[in-house]
């Protein structure tokens, strides 16, 4: 039968994309179904964030809990190479023991593995992606193969946070970034130019210079013969009498179609993977179950010199000092990154966070030459109550919109109050004026997650769902614990060992 | 007008005027960012289509306080793109769960704007002087006075929505990006003076520093 894969991959972020390559590579009869379009970044990408909102999964998703998350912008991502083609790009690793939190310090859940292994495959994707970083890098374990290129260019936030960080003795680093300081070649993949410090990654690169998965896994899988079908948008995942999963029922452009596969990745998200689940009564009690969403407190402050702060990488410094800081008095850790930013998301973060209108916000934004921020990005211990669960309302489609529910705990409201603390002195250090902080929350993290046994988890270490065979998740709603780092690269890694597992190389 | 105890922050500088256009036009701006700008620029309003036209009113005049043109070659309209996206149910991702659908919200957002005039003045928003709207959208920001008991819409998180979604749109906008010395758009060479101070020759200088 022509339309029987080996294997379907639902969504095509970083974690399908790489599992779309790997199997392909190992010669299986691979498709991967993508609820957005392709584009061409060369033609179809504008340095103007109003069109490129395009890049945004804009679906409703009706947010709930003293701490409602924000989507669209923030936590979503539509398009052949998911959320990736807009993610800043910052590929910090995780450390050894954020993978053990429950060792630690008795509480969230630690990983059904060990960070060894993890690592050769955090390894194969900086080298692959073509990752800019530090050697050595200043935290962390010590490691076999340094980064494949050196640190990207500092801008004038990077300057300003090692100024500020220096003298309040907090140590910082040019930190790891997926995107090139110099043209790389990858077999597959072919020459990649480097980065023209335009600064518009969140909003969609244009040069290819940054590795979303679709200049980096996707051309490498269709050079092995992988397919990749646009805008098909999953609506079931089909089982038979014994409960395993046979293959996906999709939407193209208002017409349905059937496939079939021996097995099914499920890669579309921490929020879209439960949805999926959900609808399809896949996954057992604890589908949904368990959001985490990093704590990511920023703090801007307006400068004498202009920063111009949507030039260059925009996280182009890290301190990794807050990992476990002595005076700290709540769970896990924190890291500290410097941040640029465009005009638009500045003006509307602006106007929500500090309540600024009419001629008082323009008079702010007439200075938004002369801003700039750094952020924290930390651990965020698993409740389960916050959680997705199916609303009563449809949306276009005529599916229920995913209703979240986010409420921060005390060990995150402690971490931000002490990123609040540091971040000041680093920021009032370096000369800032007129400081204010937006409290934000990014990432949405664990709403499927693995663990030792179905008691506790909807998945087991290699991603197979326990109640549905034939059926495996990838993407970070598979995390057990957040990791205070930003999950792309980790995501990446896991999805190649998924799929190694998947093939028996595991 | 504002929740910060020091509205504007530190003074801002002033920026030239007249530059950005004719760098949009130029080759040092890419295709698809020219094309995409100068839509925007030469975008035509519609009659609207979500609002009837009493309400409309209302609503441009109220948008037109949250990010008022002043000072600009010509006013930057935000209040026909929100007409348009309601009148198509488009939004961007995400709401509140303790708000209502977003055309439900803002059709009593803008009604709760419309009966806070009539109470306070016995007046139309739109005919009221600029301080008087200015503290009627005050009170609509802090779920205060006649925005206090809406029978559970929560005027706040409103605000908070349609304040952050005008100000995207009037600083997307290639006009106000000029009044705040922007030249992002200008992307076809990619950056080298990317540090502290820097600055590339079709960067605009402050006026007033």
């Amino acid at each position: 039968m022509t339309d029987r894969y080996d294997a379907i991959i639902i969504g095509t972020g970083a974690g399908g994309a790489p599992v779309l390559a790997r199997l392909a590579a190992a010669g299986l009869r691979v498709v991967a179904l993508e609820a957005g379009r392709l584009w061409n970044p060369t033609e179809d990408f504008a340095t103007d964030e109003l069109e490129q909102d395009k890049l945004f999964w804009i679906d409703e998703r009706i947010s709930a809990g003293t701490d409602a998350l924000a989507f669209g912008a923030n936590n979503s991502g539509i398009g052949v190479g998911g959320s990736t083609l807009h993610y800043t790009a910052y590929t910090p690793r995780p450390h050894p023991a954020d993978l053990a939190i429950k060792t630690e310090f008795g509480v969230g859940m630690d990983w059904p593995f060990g960070f060894d292994a993890l690592e050769p495959y955090l390894t194969e994707a900086e080298q692959f992606m073509g990752v800019s970083g530090p050697n050595p890098y200043p935290w962390g374990p010590p490691r076999k193969t340094g980064y494949p290129l050196p640190p990207l260019p500092l801008n004038a936030a990077a300057q300003l946070m090692q100024r500020g960080a220096e003298a309040v003795g907090i140590r910082t680093s040019p930190a790891a970034n997926a995107a090139l300081s110099g043209s790389y070649y990858r077999e597959g993949v072919g020459w990649r130019a480097a980065c023209t410090n335009r600064g518009f990654c969140q909003a969609g690169c244009n040069t290819g210079a940054k590795a979303s998965m679709d200049v980096t896994y996707i051309p490498f899988a269709q050079a092995h013969g992988a397919e990749v079908r646009p805008e098909c948008f999953v609506t079931e995942i089909t089982r038979d009498s014994t409960g395993r999963a046979t293959g996906v029922v999709y939407t193209h452009r208002g017409t349905e179609t059937r496939l079939e596969a021996d097995t099914v990745f499920l890669c579309a998200g921490s929020v879209e993977t439960p949805r999926l689940m959900l609808m399809n009564g896949i996954g057992g009690e604890h589908v949904g179950r368990h959001l985490m969403a990093h704590p990511g407190l920023q703090i801007w402050g307006r400068f004498d010199e202009p920063t111009r702060p949507f030039k260059g990488i925009p996280g182009g410094l890290i301190s990794e000092d807050t990992h476990r800081p002595d005076d700290a008095d709540f769970a896990g850790g924190y890291l500290l990154q410097s941040i640029g930013v465009m005009p638009v998301t500045y003006a509307r973060q602006v106007a929500r966070g500090r309540g600024l209108w009419g001629e008082d916000l323009r008079e702010h934004m007439r200075g938004y030459g002369y801003v700039a921020g750094i952020n924290i990005l930390g651990d965020c211990l698993p409740h389960e109550d916050n959680r997705i669960t199916l609303s009563d309302e449809t949306d276009a489609r005529g599916l229920p919109k995913p209703h979240v529910v986010f409420d921060v705990g005390e060990n995150e409201q402690r971490m931000t109050a002490h990123a609040d603390r540091v971040m000041r002195q680093i920021w009032d250090a370096a000369g800032a004026r007129d400081v204010w902080s937006f409290d934000r929350h990014a990432h949405v993290i664990g709403t499927a997650r693995m663990g030792a046994t179905a008691d506790d988890s909807v998945v087991d270490r290699d991603g197979r769902v326990w109640d549905t065979p034939g059926l495996i998740v990838s993407d970070n709603s598979t995390f057990p614990s957040s990791l205070p780092v930003n999950p792309a690269l980790t995501i990446v890694a896991n999805a190649l060992r998924t799929a190694d597992a998947f093939l028996g190389r595991g | 007008m504002s929740d910060s105890p020091t509205p504007g922050g530190a003074p801002s500088p002033e920026w030239p005027a007249g530059w950005a256009l004719p760098l949009i036009a130029s080759p040092e701006t890419t295709a698809p960012t020219r094309r995409s700008l100068q839509e925007r620029l030469d975008a035509t309003h519609d009659a609207p289509r979500f609002f009837d036209a009493d309400a409309y009113e209302t609503f441009a005049a109220a948008c037109a306080r949250l990010v008022p043109s002043t000072g600009l070659d010509r006013p930057v309209d935000v209040a026909p793109s929100i007409d348009a996206r309601l009148a198509k149910g488009t939004g961007d991702g995400w709401r509140y769960a303790a708000l209502p659908p977003d055309g439900e919200a803002f059709r009593r957002g803008v009604a709760a704007i419309d009966a806070a005039a009539e109470g306070a003045h016995a007046e139309r928003f739109c005919d009221l002087a600029p301080a008087d709207q200015d503290a009627i959208l005050t009170d609509a920001q802090h779920a205060r006075g006649a925005f206090a008991d809406l029978d559970g819409f929560d005027a706040r998180l409103w605000f908070a929505d349609w304040l952050s979604e005008a100000a995207g749109l009037f600083f997307g906008h290639p006009l106000a990006q000029q009044d705040i010395g922007y030249a992002g758009f200008a992307d076809a060479p990619g950056w080298t003076r990317i540090t502290l101070g820097a600055r590339e020759e079709r960067e605009p200088l402050p006026e007033t520093p």
